[in-house]
């Protein structure tokens, strides 16, 4: 797969329309570096594997309007049963995305993902319940992917693989800190769809 | 034991009439031994209230954040196992993240010869933990000992959606299973 974190998103970006997008980990930077200040974006943060379930509340409460959820297959790996909560809840407009890069922490560290070859997400999420399940290969696979999953009705399970960035943590960057908005962001952003939603 | 579990069941219709004036249209739960009748109810053909099932705690809590950010209200039904499984999601979106969550949560194991006495005199550690950790997380609650304290069920929601913040109402018995649940 050609394509990196940011390169899916963007595309993710063009394709939206007026649908919801919820992110983590390495979509949420890619997100970030995009520039995307919309008010229909949440990143889920500080929790990771909360990004599924975020997305299931937002698809079922405004059904006429697509979620899409860039996940990270450690985040999914950590709420793995999310997948069943989500085709057993059956939304019809859900859209989740994984960004499979194999590792946590990409870009910092990048400690291996536990099953990070092999584990079968696309076999995982069809058995689950969703409506379609797809891994793409190429970045035409992954558009006609995203295309085809904006206009049918269910729970649409998409995975990519991405690559990662060379860690940067050692020696001479020993430390990172977090900052505060990285505590306040997703409430802060939860809040500003309610209200954008309100007053659509 | 045998105990007359009316004077310390809250019948799961009262929960119903209660969310209904508080305006939830959500459920989003792990399943709770002691709250039984009440999913029951809530499982029923013609339920205003829709219940969803997740596969764990953090999962209901993640859910009902999503449903609140979409405009519904929500009440989290956990056990309180759950709510101790789920504390990191409580405090990353009601706590940092403010958002509110009106949790109801079981004493499960709870002995009977505590009923009616204070909880956190409980033999049983997960039922005595529960309202230190509330108050070391800064999250208030409200008991549900008896019928006498159904107006705690709209306080502990009121005071979420209000304060936009993680509230408890911490049901000390089993829900009390109407008559008309009898099939």
């Amino acid at each position: 797969m050609s394509l990196n974190a940011k390169q899916v998103c963007e595309i993710a970006q063009s394709m939206r329309g007026d649908a919801l997008i919820v992110n983590t980990m390495g979509a949420m930077n890619a997100f970030d570096q995009l520039g995307s200040n919309s008010p229909l974006n949440v990143s889920c943060v500080p929790l990771m594997g909360g990004a599924a379930s975020l997305g299931l509340g937002l698809a079922l409460a405004r059904p006429e309007r697509a979620v899409m959820v860039f996940d990270g297959d450690a985040s999914l790996l950590m709420e793995l049963g999310g997948l069943v909560s989500v085709g057993q809840a059956a939304p019809k407009n859900f859209v989740h995305v994984l960004l499979n890069n194999g590792v946590q922490f990409a870009g910092l560290g990048n400690l291996p993902t536990p099953g990070a070859s092999g584990v079968d997400f696309v076999s995982m999420a069809k058995a689950a319940g969703y409506t379609s399940s797809v891994r793409c290969d190429s970045e035409e696979e992954y558009r006609q992917a995203l295309a085809a999953a904006l206009k049918t009705t269910g729970a649409k399970f998409i995975e990519v693989d991405t690559g990662y960035s060379p860690a940067t943590l050692g020696p001479s960057v020993p430390a990172v800190e977090m900052t505060d908005a990285r505590f306040t962001r997703m409430g802060d952003e939860l809040r500003t769809i309610r209200k954008t939603l309100e007053a659509a | 034991m045998t105990i007359d579990h009316t004077k310390y069941c809250v019948p799961a219709s009262a929960f119903l009439e209660a969310f209904e004036r508080c305006g939830i249209e959500y459920v989003t739960t792990v399943p709770d031994m002691l709250q039984i009748a009440l999913h029951s109810a809530l499982e029923k053909p013609g339920s205003k209230i829709r219940s969803i099932n997740c596969s764990t705690e953090d999962q209901a809590v993640e859910t009902a954040a999503g449903l609140y950010a979409g405009g519904k209200k929500v009440a989290i039904l956990v056990q309180n196992q759950g709510f101790f499984a789920a504390i990191n999601s409580v405090r990353a979106l009601g706590l940092d993240g403010r958002i509110p969550l009106f949790m109801v949560m079981g004493q499960f194991g709870r002995e009977w010869s505590n009923l009616g006495q204070d909880p956190r005199s409980s033999k049983r550690l997960m039922v005595r933990m529960l309202e230190p950790l509330l108050e070391t997380l800064d999250i208030p609650y409200w008991r549900l000992e008896s019928p006498d304290d159904v107006k705690n069920i709209e306080l502990a929601c009121d005071a979420a959606y209000q304060g936009s913040r993680p509230t408890a109402l911490i049901v000390g018995h089993f829900v009390g299973f109407d008559a008309s649940s009898v099939d």
